[in-house]
């Protein structure tokens, strides 16, 4: 059975902080809950960019997600 | 910010065309980074390699995309591009808009950014070229509310659909594409401002094959309107072009002396698939075998038109060369209705069906068009509940449009091949 919005949203978030890799594709959160629709994952990592837990991260061509703190920010290099 | 020394750059003036550079340098009376944009190319070209890093966390609150983070490597040395972030606008469909309107944006520009513009993107939108962070959520405040302007899309988000000028200007049009763009932009506001798939997603929309935005080379999902009855013929019309009364292709190619139209030369043999014939002086086509190619229509349009029974193909995959090389797109759904008194119902549900399966199977940064070439195009096709047809078949001898399911096999995929070999030799 797919997992509730908010269980949802605290396994994509603790994926976010705690994957090798600080950025990570919508994809990489589908592993999260098999059982839930992609729609549905990648609609839960934008609730937390709009939360303020998550950023997006975007080369101008091709959007990845990270935690707070771990995307590569060149304004605070 | 000092003019630099810049003479490769300014080569680019030399030939005969109009030349951004001149541009860039009148730009700088106002907007002084435009020198350092100009000091940071020269750099560029005599290094021979970009100085521009690649994207960035900027953005709007809310949206995730709209805005591409610029940074350059060389902040010290020009300082005035040291952050030079590009700005997407939403193009109204068919691009039409007043010249008020374009006024305010380029004087929001000029107060919120470097003054410079690129009108229009390859997607369409009007492009806002350099503007520092700090600048971004008051740009994005003063174009929503005082010009109640949006932004396009970027990154993995469906990006800004594009029409034709469709019925507005043009007798060809076989779908009000101008409707169909505004419907589906505003249906899918969430997937153009915030990320949904694997990679980027393309709509455009053409009123009739001509394919004025070129939908089936630069769209993930083509909309190409087109008519499934009889190409219309007026007789008395077609006498009119071999009288010579009136100019072939509209007049479109009057500045020389072609000679007397010549019906034969000029349309028949030019017909893809020969269904055309004079029979005396009268023009008979061969509805069956019409590929919809659209010259006799250009070359007669007061004695050819299209179809009164119309609609639109979808192809879907199109992209441009950054992995496999450039790919058109694949004619789907030969014939689609699209009726803007069910909101386009149909075209919604195709989409949708797409969407299911790429966001499911497609990889990271894979088209459609990849994903469809990787797995096949016959699940495809399943996948989109179509009947696969001849005209889905590349090459008839080398790729076979008739597949046996596992049910439909004795023994299914697992039968033995030992115990099949001994009846059948290799």
């Amino acid at each position: 059975m797919a997992l509730s919005k908010e269980e949802l949203k605290a396994a994509i978030l603790d994926k976010a902080i705690n994957a090798p890799k600080p950025q990570l594709y919508v994809k990489d959160f589908y592993a999260c809950d098999p059982d839930s629709k992609p729609r549905a994952v990648k609609n839960a990592a934008n609730e937390l960019v709009k939360e303020g837990k998550m950023s997006f991260w975007s080369s101008g061509s091709t959007t990845m997600y990270a935690a707070k703190g771990r995307a590569k920010d060149e304004e605070n290099r | 910010m000092p003019k630099h020394d810049t003479p490769m750059i300014d080569e680019l003036e030399s030939g005969p065309w109009p030349s951004f550079v001149t541009d860039l340098k009148r730009q700088a009376e106002k907007s002084p980074q435009c020198w350092d944009i100009l000091g940071k190319m020269e750099l560029s070209f005599r290094d021979r390699i970009t100085h521009w890093k690649h994207g960035g966390i900027v953005g709007v609150f809310g949206y995730g995309g709209g805005i591409v983070g610029r940074y350059s490597d060389v902040p010290e040395q020009y300082p005035g591009v040291a952050h030079f972030h590009t700005v997407r606008l939403n193009q109204p469909s068919s691009k039409f808009y007043t010249t008020e309107k374009l006024r305010q944006v380029c004087d929001l520009w000029e107060k919120r950014g470097s003054g410079m513009t690129n009108m229009h993107g390859s997607t369409g939108d009007l492009v806002l070229l350099g503007t520092t962070t700090d600048q971004l959520e008051p740009l994005f405040y003063d174009l929503t509310h005082d010009l109640n302007w949006d932004l396009g899309g970027s990154g993995s988000n469906l990006r800004t659909p594009s029409c034709c000028l469709g019925k507005a200007r043009c007798e060809y049009s076989c779908i009000d594409t101008q409707a169909l763009c505004h419907h589906l932009t505003m249906h899918y506001q969430d997937e153009i401002h915030r990320p949904a798939f694997p990679y980027k997603f393309k709509f455009k929309f053409s009123g009739c094959p001509n394919d004025c935005v070129a939908a089936i080379a630069r769209s993930d999902f083509a909309v190409i309107g087109t008519w499934r009855d009889d190409i219309r013929i007026d007789q008395s019309q077609v006498k009119g072009y071999l009288n010579g009364d009136y100019a072939p292709n509209a007049g479109a190619h009057s500045g020389r002396d072609w000679g007397k139209f010549d019906i034969e030369k000029e349309v028949l043999d030019l017909c893809p698939t020969g269904c055309m014939r004079m029979n005396g002086e009268e023009l008979q086509i061969d509805n069956s075998n019409c590929t919809r190619c659209m010259h006799c229509i250009n070359v007669m349009p007061r004695a050819l038109r299209p179809g009164l029974e119309q609609g639109a193909t979808i192809c879907v995959g199109a992209k441009a060369p950054i992995l496999d090389g450039a790919q058109f797109a694949t004619m789907t759904i030969p014939f689609l209705k699209v009726d803007p008194d069910n909101e386009f119902e149909e075209v919604v549900e195709v989409i949708e069906k797409i969407w299911d399966w790429w966001m499911e199977v497609g990889k990271n940064r894979e088209r459609v068009g990849e994903t469809i070439m990787r797995i096949g195009l016959p699940t495809f096709l399943k996948v989109m509940e179509v009947d696969v047809l001849p005209q889905h078949i590349k090459e008839p001898r080398s790729n076979p449009y008739v597949f046996w399911g596992e049910d439909e096999v004795e023994g299914g995929w697992d039968r033995s091949v030992v115990e099949f070999r001994k009846r059948h030799a290799q």
